[in-house]
Protein backbone atom coordinates (compact mmCIF):
# COMPACT_ATOMS: atom_id res chain seq x y z
CA UNK A 1 0.00 0.00 0.00
CA UNK A 2 2.80 2.51 0.99
CA UNK A 3 4.51 1.79 -2.41
CA UNK A 4 1.63 2.70 -4.39
CA UNK A 5 1.32 5.68 -2.97
CA UNK A 6 4.81 6.58 -3.12
CA UNK A 7 3.91 6.09 -6.98
CA UNK A 8 1.00 8.16 -6.77
CA UNK A 9 2.97 10.89 -5.34
CA UNK A 10 5.99 10.48 -7.81
CA UNK A 11 3.62 10.89 -10.61
CA UNK A 12 1.92 14.02 -9.08
CA UNK A 13 5.24 15.34 -8.11
CA UNK A 14 6.47 15.19 -11.41
CA UNK A 15 3.16 16.43 -12.79
CA UNK A 16 3.31 19.06 -10.51
CA UNK A 17 7.40 20.28 -11.45
CA UNK A 18 6.90 19.27 -15.81
CA UNK A 19 9.40 17.59 -15.50
CA UNK A 20 9.35 14.34 -18.12
CA UNK A 21 5.37 14.22 -18.21
CA UNK A 22 5.59 15.59 -21.69
CA UNK A 23 7.78 11.99 -22.70
CA UNK A 24 4.88 10.30 -21.00
CA UNK A 25 2.19 11.84 -23.16
CA UNK A 26 4.54 10.93 -25.75
CA UNK A 27 4.61 7.64 -25.21
CA UNK A 28 0.87 7.45 -24.14
CA UNK A 29 -0.12 8.57 -27.67
CA UNK A 30 2.40 6.09 -29.45
CA UNK A 31 0.58 3.20 -27.84
CA UNK A 32 -2.62 4.52 -28.37
CA UNK A 33 -2.00 5.29 -32.29
CA UNK A 34 -0.47 2.49 -33.45
CA UNK A 35 -0.84 2.09 -37.45
CA UNK A 36 -3.40 0.25 -39.02
CA UNK A 37 -1.89 -1.62 -41.89
CA UNK A 38 -4.55 -1.58 -44.73
CA UNK A 39 -3.89 -2.73 -48.33
CA UNK A 40 -4.51 0.18 -50.66
CA UNK A 41 -7.62 -0.92 -53.17
CA UNK A 42 -5.19 -0.17 -55.86
CA UNK A 43 -2.26 -2.53 -55.02
CA UNK A 44 -1.07 -5.12 -57.16
CA UNK A 45 -3.52 -8.07 -56.83
CA UNK A 46 -3.21 -11.81 -57.89
CA UNK A 47 -4.64 -12.07 -61.79
CA UNK A 48 -7.12 -14.78 -63.47
CA UNK A 49 -6.55 -16.62 -66.64
CA UNK A 50 -7.65 -15.24 -69.72
CA UNK A 51 -9.57 -17.97 -71.79
CA UNK A 52 -10.87 -17.10 -75.84
CA UNK A 53 -12.70 -19.44 -77.74
CA UNK A 54 -12.05 -19.33 -81.25
CA UNK A 55 -13.76 -21.18 -84.27
CA UNK A 56 -11.22 -24.24 -85.13
CA UNK A 57 -11.85 -24.11 -89.00
CA UNK A 58 -11.29 -20.39 -89.09
CA UNK A 59 -9.74 -19.34 -86.50
CA UNK A 60 -11.91 -16.72 -85.77
CA UNK A 61 -13.45 -15.98 -82.21
CA UNK A 62 -16.74 -17.87 -81.58
CA UNK A 63 -19.07 -17.14 -78.90
CA UNK A 64 -20.20 -20.10 -76.73
CA UNK A 65 -22.95 -21.19 -74.68
CA UNK A 66 -21.30 -23.26 -71.59
CA UNK A 67 -23.49 -25.00 -69.34
CA UNK A 68 -21.47 -24.75 -66.79
CA UNK A 69 -18.28 -24.67 -65.39
CA UNK A 70 -16.90 -25.81 -62.02
CA UNK A 71 -13.17 -27.00 -60.79
CA UNK A 72 -12.43 -30.56 -59.51
CA UNK A 73 -11.36 -29.59 -56.08
CA UNK A 74 -14.15 -27.31 -55.49
CA UNK A 75 -17.93 -28.23 -55.27
CA UNK A 76 -19.42 -24.96 -55.98
CA UNK A 77 -20.70 -24.67 -59.74
CA UNK A 78 -19.37 -20.60 -61.64
CA UNK A 79 -22.05 -19.53 -63.60
CA UNK A 80 -22.32 -20.53 -66.70
CA UNK A 81 -21.13 -17.81 -69.64
CA UNK A 82 -21.62 -16.70 -72.68
CA UNK A 83 -19.61 -14.91 -75.02
CA UNK A 84 -16.29 -15.58 -76.47
CA UNK A 85 -13.79 -14.83 -73.53
CA UNK A 86 -13.49 -16.42 -70.24
CA UNK A 87 -11.59 -15.04 -66.70
CA UNK A 88 -10.80 -18.05 -64.28
CA UNK A 89 -8.79 -18.01 -61.10
CA UNK A 90 -5.88 -20.27 -60.06
CA UNK A 91 -5.36 -22.22 -57.79
CA UNK A 92 -2.51 -20.48 -55.73
CA UNK A 93 -1.25 -23.37 -53.55
CA UNK A 94 -0.22 -25.49 -56.17
CA UNK A 95 0.80 -25.88 -60.26
CA UNK A 96 -1.89 -27.75 -61.74
CA UNK A 97 -5.39 -26.38 -61.96
CA UNK A 98 -8.35 -28.20 -63.37
CA UNK A 99 -11.78 -27.09 -64.75
CA UNK A 100 -14.50 -29.42 -66.14
CA UNK A 101 -16.18 -27.04 -68.69
CA UNK A 102 -19.72 -28.65 -69.65
CA UNK A 103 -21.17 -27.61 -73.47
CA UNK A 104 -24.56 -29.52 -75.02
CA UNK A 105 -24.38 -31.78 -72.04
CA UNK A 106 -20.95 -32.94 -72.64
CA UNK A 107 -18.32 -32.50 -70.23
CA UNK A 108 -14.44 -31.46 -70.95
CA UNK A 109 -11.57 -31.59 -68.75
CA UNK A 110 -9.14 -28.74 -68.86
CA UNK A 111 -5.88 -29.35 -67.08
CA UNK A 112 -3.61 -26.19 -66.32
CA UNK A 113 -0.04 -26.33 -65.82
CA UNK A 114 1.45 -23.27 -64.22
CA UNK A 115 4.35 -22.01 -62.41
CA UNK A 116 3.09 -20.52 -59.42
CA UNK A 117 5.41 -17.52 -58.16
CA UNK A 118 4.56 -15.97 -54.32
CA UNK A 119 5.92 -12.14 -54.11
CA UNK A 120 5.85 -10.14 -51.12
CA UNK A 121 4.52 -6.70 -52.00
CA UNK A 122 4.17 -5.30 -47.58
CA UNK A 123 2.83 -5.94 -44.33
CA UNK A 124 -0.95 -5.25 -45.39
CA UNK A 125 -1.52 -6.63 -48.46
CA UNK A 126 1.11 -9.66 -47.88
CA UNK A 127 1.72 -12.08 -51.07
CA UNK A 128 -0.02 -11.88 -54.77
CA UNK A 129 0.41 -14.91 -57.04
CA UNK A 130 1.84 -14.61 -60.34
CA UNK A 131 1.27 -17.37 -63.07
CA UNK A 132 3.33 -18.73 -66.01
CA UNK A 133 1.39 -21.39 -68.11
CA UNK A 134 3.49 -24.19 -69.01
CA UNK A 135 3.43 -25.77 -72.25
CA UNK A 136 1.74 -29.22 -70.73
CA UNK A 137 -1.60 -27.96 -70.82
CA UNK A 138 -4.07 -29.96 -71.92
CA UNK A 139 -7.52 -30.95 -72.60
CA UNK A 140 -8.47 -34.76 -70.96
CA UNK A 141 -10.51 -35.86 -74.21
CA UNK A 142 -13.62 -37.58 -72.19
CA UNK A 143 -16.05 -36.94 -74.57
CA UNK A 144 -14.42 -34.06 -76.80
CA UNK A 145 -16.10 -30.78 -77.82
CA UNK A 146 -12.85 -29.22 -77.56
CA UNK A 147 -10.51 -29.95 -80.58
CA UNK A 148 -7.32 -27.85 -79.62
CA UNK A 149 -6.28 -25.88 -77.12
CA UNK A 150 -2.92 -23.36 -77.52
CA UNK A 151 -1.05 -21.15 -75.77
CA UNK A 152 -1.20 -17.33 -76.47
CA UNK A 153 0.35 -15.50 -73.65
CA UNK A 154 2.36 -17.86 -71.38
CA UNK A 155 2.64 -14.88 -68.40
CA UNK A 156 -0.30 -13.51 -66.57
CA UNK A 157 0.31 -10.45 -65.62
CA UNK A 158 -2.81 -8.32 -66.79
CA UNK A 159 -6.16 -9.72 -67.28
CA UNK A 160 -6.69 -8.10 -70.69
CA UNK A 161 -4.52 -10.06 -73.50
CA UNK A 162 -5.57 -14.03 -73.93
CA UNK A 163 -3.69 -16.64 -72.35
CA UNK A 164 -4.88 -19.64 -74.02
CA UNK A 165 -7.68 -20.08 -76.81
CA UNK A 166 -10.03 -23.02 -77.37
CA UNK A 167 -10.85 -24.41 -80.07
CA UNK A 168 -13.73 -25.47 -80.94
CA UNK B 1 30.22 1.34 -39.83
CA UNK B 2 27.09 3.31 -37.89
CA UNK B 3 26.44 0.69 -34.90
CA UNK B 4 30.28 1.74 -33.98
CA UNK B 5 29.64 5.27 -34.10
CA UNK B 6 26.70 5.03 -31.75
CA UNK B 7 28.81 2.82 -29.73
CA UNK B 8 31.25 5.19 -29.63
CA UNK B 9 29.21 7.94 -28.90
CA UNK B 10 27.08 6.03 -26.19
CA UNK B 11 30.58 5.28 -24.19
CA UNK B 12 32.24 8.24 -24.61
CA UNK B 13 29.56 10.35 -23.29
CA UNK B 14 29.27 7.99 -19.81
CA UNK B 15 33.22 8.38 -20.08
CA UNK B 16 33.57 12.20 -20.68
CA UNK B 17 30.80 12.19 -17.95
CA UNK B 18 32.28 10.29 -15.61
CA UNK B 19 35.49 11.80 -16.31
CA UNK B 20 34.52 15.42 -15.89
CA UNK B 21 32.97 14.43 -12.49
CA UNK B 22 36.75 13.13 -11.46
CA UNK B 23 38.18 16.05 -12.03
CA UNK B 24 36.11 18.05 -10.46
CA UNK B 25 36.65 15.94 -7.30
CA UNK B 26 40.19 16.56 -7.59
CA UNK B 27 39.44 20.52 -7.23
CA UNK B 28 36.75 20.87 -5.06
CA UNK B 29 37.97 18.19 -2.19
CA UNK B 30 40.32 15.37 -1.39
CA UNK B 31 38.30 13.63 1.28
CA UNK B 32 36.95 10.52 0.94
CA UNK B 33 33.93 11.23 1.75
CA UNK B 34 33.18 13.49 -0.37
CA UNK B 35 34.50 11.29 -2.77
CA UNK B 36 31.46 8.80 -2.43
CA UNK B 37 28.93 11.42 -2.74
CA UNK B 38 30.17 12.57 -6.33
CA UNK B 39 31.47 8.91 -7.71
CA UNK B 40 29.05 7.17 -6.25
CA UNK B 41 29.35 3.20 -7.30
CA UNK B 42 27.36 1.73 -5.00
CA UNK B 43 24.79 -0.29 -6.87
CA UNK B 44 24.82 -3.37 -9.13
CA UNK B 45 21.00 -4.55 -9.72
CA UNK B 46 20.73 -7.78 -11.47
CA UNK B 47 16.76 -8.62 -12.48
CA UNK B 48 14.32 -10.29 -14.76
CA UNK B 49 12.04 -8.87 -17.12
CA UNK B 50 8.18 -10.54 -15.90
CA UNK B 51 6.14 -10.15 -18.52
CA UNK B 52 8.12 -11.75 -21.54
CA UNK B 53 7.77 -15.06 -19.83
CA UNK B 54 4.37 -14.70 -18.96
CA UNK B 55 3.36 -13.74 -22.21
CA UNK B 56 5.34 -16.65 -23.93
CA UNK B 57 3.72 -19.55 -21.47
CA UNK B 58 -0.05 -17.65 -21.99
CA UNK B 59 0.65 -18.31 -25.55
CA UNK B 60 1.94 -21.33 -25.88
CA UNK B 61 5.30 -19.88 -27.36
CA UNK B 62 7.94 -21.63 -26.47
CA UNK B 63 10.71 -19.78 -23.30
CA UNK B 64 10.95 -15.97 -23.85
CA UNK B 65 13.18 -14.25 -21.60
CA UNK B 66 15.24 -10.76 -20.55
CA UNK B 67 17.63 -9.86 -17.89
CA UNK B 68 18.33 -6.63 -17.12
CA UNK B 69 21.48 -4.94 -15.21
CA UNK B 70 21.93 -1.64 -14.49
CA UNK B 71 25.12 -0.33 -12.55
CA UNK B 72 25.52 2.57 -10.90
CA UNK B 73 27.79 5.35 -11.88
CA UNK B 74 27.12 8.50 -9.85
CA UNK B 75 24.18 9.34 -7.97
CA UNK B 76 22.07 9.93 -10.98
CA UNK B 77 23.85 8.20 -13.36
CA UNK B 78 23.01 4.65 -14.48
CA UNK B 79 24.72 2.20 -17.09
CA UNK B 80 22.15 0.08 -18.37
CA UNK B 81 21.85 -3.15 -20.09
CA UNK B 82 19.25 -5.65 -21.20
CA UNK B 83 19.70 -8.93 -23.18
CA UNK B 84 16.87 -11.19 -24.22
CA UNK B 85 16.17 -14.12 -26.01
CA UNK B 86 12.70 -14.30 -27.94
CA UNK B 87 10.65 -17.30 -29.63
CA UNK B 88 7.47 -16.18 -30.56
CA UNK B 89 5.01 -17.14 -33.54
CA UNK B 90 3.64 -13.41 -34.72
CA UNK B 91 -0.14 -14.27 -36.37
CA UNK B 92 -0.28 -11.00 -38.59
CA UNK B 93 -3.05 -10.30 -40.82
CA UNK B 94 -1.86 -12.36 -43.66
CA UNK B 95 1.17 -13.97 -43.02
CA UNK B 96 1.87 -16.25 -39.64
CA UNK B 97 5.29 -16.56 -38.72
CA UNK B 98 7.76 -17.70 -36.06
CA UNK B 99 10.58 -15.08 -34.89
CA UNK B 100 13.21 -16.66 -33.16
CA UNK B 101 16.31 -14.33 -31.71
CA UNK B 102 18.25 -12.13 -29.88
CA UNK B 103 18.98 -8.96 -28.77
CA UNK B 104 21.55 -6.63 -26.69
CA UNK B 105 20.96 -3.18 -25.59
CA UNK B 106 23.34 -1.03 -23.79
CA UNK B 107 23.23 2.37 -22.65
CA UNK B 108 22.27 4.78 -19.66
CA UNK B 109 19.78 5.75 -17.38
CA UNK B 110 19.27 9.20 -15.43
CA UNK B 111 17.14 9.35 -12.60
CA UNK B 112 15.17 12.49 -12.42
CA UNK B 113 13.39 11.68 -8.68
CA UNK B 114 14.87 12.73 -5.41
CA UNK B 115 14.62 10.62 -2.77
CA UNK B 116 13.44 10.93 0.61
CA UNK B 117 16.11 9.75 3.27
CA UNK B 118 16.25 6.09 3.50
CA UNK B 119 14.46 5.34 0.30
CA UNK B 120 15.54 4.14 -3.18
CA UNK B 121 13.20 4.54 -5.96
CA UNK B 122 13.57 6.08 -9.29
CA UNK B 123 11.99 7.43 -12.07
CA UNK B 124 14.41 7.76 -15.10
CA UNK B 125 15.23 8.72 -18.82
CA UNK B 126 17.84 6.93 -20.34
CA UNK B 127 18.81 6.15 -23.84
CA UNK B 128 19.93 2.36 -25.60
CA UNK B 129 21.72 1.52 -28.60
CA UNK B 130 20.16 -1.84 -29.36
CA UNK B 131 21.86 -4.92 -31.38
CA UNK B 132 19.33 -8.34 -32.73
CA UNK B 133 20.04 -11.36 -34.88
CA UNK B 134 17.24 -13.49 -35.52
CA UNK B 135 15.56 -15.49 -38.33
CA UNK B 136 11.83 -15.45 -39.31
CA UNK B 137 10.29 -18.57 -40.36
CA UNK B 138 7.29 -18.19 -42.45
CA UNK B 139 4.36 -20.59 -41.20
CA UNK B 140 1.66 -19.73 -43.34
CA UNK B 141 0.03 -16.93 -45.34
CA UNK B 142 -3.16 -15.60 -47.63
CA UNK B 143 -2.49 -14.89 -50.95
CA UNK B 144 -3.91 -11.66 -51.91
CA UNK B 145 -6.81 -12.57 -54.41
CA UNK B 146 -10.26 -11.12 -55.37
CA UNK B 147 -11.46 -14.62 -56.63
CA UNK B 148 -11.95 -16.48 -53.66
CA UNK B 149 -13.27 -19.87 -55.59
CA UNK B 150 -10.58 -21.43 -54.39
CA UNK B 151 -8.95 -21.41 -51.01
CA UNK B 152 -5.91 -18.71 -50.84
CA UNK B 153 -3.85 -19.75 -48.15
CA UNK B 154 -0.60 -21.50 -48.61
CA UNK B 155 0.99 -23.22 -45.68
CA UNK B 156 3.40 -25.72 -47.36
CA UNK B 157 6.21 -25.15 -50.06
CA UNK B 158 6.52 -21.49 -52.20
CA UNK B 159 7.30 -19.36 -49.61
CA UNK B 160 6.84 -21.00 -46.67
CA UNK B 161 11.19 -20.63 -45.69
CA UNK B 162 12.68 -19.81 -43.46
CA UNK B 163 14.61 -16.28 -43.48
CA UNK B 164 19.00 -16.56 -41.04
CA UNK B 165 20.52 -14.30 -40.71
CA UNK B 166 18.76 -11.21 -40.59
CA UNK B 167 19.59 -8.08 -37.97
CA UNK B 168 18.85 -5.12 -36.96
CA UNK B 169 19.91 -1.93 -35.00
CA UNK B 170 17.78 0.52 -33.49
CA UNK B 171 17.95 3.03 -30.83
CA UNK B 172 15.76 3.12 -28.09
CA UNK B 173 14.39 6.44 -25.64
CA UNK B 174 13.60 4.85 -22.53
CA UNK B 175 11.02 6.33 -19.50
CA UNK B 176 10.68 4.00 -16.29
CA UNK B 177 10.02 3.84 -12.65
CA UNK B 178 12.35 1.53 -10.26
CA UNK B 179 10.27 1.41 -6.85
CA UNK B 180 12.15 -0.88 -3.87
CA UNK B 181 9.28 -2.97 -2.47
CA UNK B 182 11.49 -4.90 -0.17
CA UNK B 183 14.61 -4.68 0.85
CA UNK B 184 17.31 -4.54 -1.77
CA UNK B 185 14.24 -5.79 -4.33
CA UNK B 186 12.95 -3.42 -6.95
CA UNK B 187 9.74 -3.44 -9.05
CA UNK B 188 10.11 -1.60 -12.39
CA UNK B 189 8.19 -0.78 -15.21
CA UNK B 190 9.69 1.03 -18.37
CA UNK B 191 8.00 2.05 -21.78
CA UNK B 192 10.51 2.54 -24.95
CA UNK B 193 9.92 4.80 -28.43
CA UNK B 194 12.26 2.74 -30.73
CA UNK B 195 13.77 4.08 -33.71
CA UNK B 196 15.24 1.37 -35.88
CA UNK B 197 18.49 2.40 -37.94
CA UNK B 198 19.58 0.28 -39.88
CA UNK B 199 18.21 -4.11 -40.70
CA UNK B 200 18.83 -6.59 -43.14
CA UNK B 201 16.17 -7.47 -44.84
CA UNK B 202 15.33 -11.15 -46.45
CA UNK B 203 14.24 -11.53 -49.75
CA UNK B 204 10.82 -11.75 -51.47
CA UNK B 205 9.88 -11.02 -47.36
CA UNK B 206 10.36 -7.79 -44.88
CA UNK B 207 11.42 -7.84 -40.73
CA UNK B 208 7.79 -7.57 -39.57
CA UNK B 209 9.68 -8.45 -36.28
CA UNK B 210 12.43 -8.24 -34.28
CA UNK B 211 13.16 -9.38 -31.32
CA UNK B 212 13.38 -6.48 -28.87
CA UNK B 213 12.44 -3.93 -31.11
CA UNK B 214 8.86 -5.81 -31.94
CA UNK B 215 6.26 -4.76 -34.73
CA UNK B 216 7.79 -2.93 -37.66
CA UNK B 217 5.28 -1.35 -39.49
CA UNK B 218 4.93 -0.64 -43.39
CA UNK B 219 7.47 2.65 -44.33
CA UNK B 220 7.88 3.18 -41.00
CA UNK B 221 11.16 3.29 -38.83
CA UNK B 222 9.41 3.67 -35.68
CA UNK B 223 8.40 0.59 -32.73
CA UNK B 224 7.77 0.60 -29.16
CA UNK B 225 8.00 -1.64 -26.28
CA UNK B 226 7.46 -1.65 -22.13
CA UNK B 227 9.15 -4.04 -19.76
CA UNK B 228 8.01 -5.38 -16.25
CA UNK B 229 10.98 -5.55 -14.22
CA UNK B 230 11.92 -7.56 -10.96
CA UNK B 231 15.31 -6.29 -10.20
CA UNK B 232 17.94 -7.41 -7.18
CA UNK B 233 20.39 -4.76 -5.73
CA UNK B 234 23.88 -6.22 -4.85
CA UNK B 235 25.43 -3.52 -2.52
CA UNK B 236 29.55 -3.46 -3.43
CA UNK B 237 29.86 -0.25 -2.15
CA UNK B 238 28.84 1.67 1.52
CA UNK B 239 25.27 2.21 1.26
CA UNK B 240 23.89 4.99 2.16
Amino acid sequence: MVYINILILTILNLMIKRYNVILFLVFLIFAACEKDDICIEGSDNTKRISIEFIDYINRQPKSIDLDSIRSVEVDSILEGISGTNLKLPLMVNTNKTKYLLEYNKTIDTLVIFHQTIHKYLNRSCGYIANFIIKSDTEISKNSGWIKEVSIENDSIFNEEKTNIFIHF
Amino acid sequence: MKKRQIFLFIFSSIFSLSFSYSQSENVLSDSLIDKNKIFNISKLRFGLDLSNPINSSSKNDKFSYEIVADLQLTDNFYLATEFGSIDKVIEDENIDFNSVGDYIKIGFDYNMFNNWVGMDNSIYIGLRYAFSDFSNKVLGYTVRNSDSYFSNFVNTNFENVNHNNLNGSWIEIVTGIKVETFNNIYLGISLRLNKLLSTKSPENFDNLFIPGFNKVTDDNTWGSGFNYTLTYSIPIGKKR
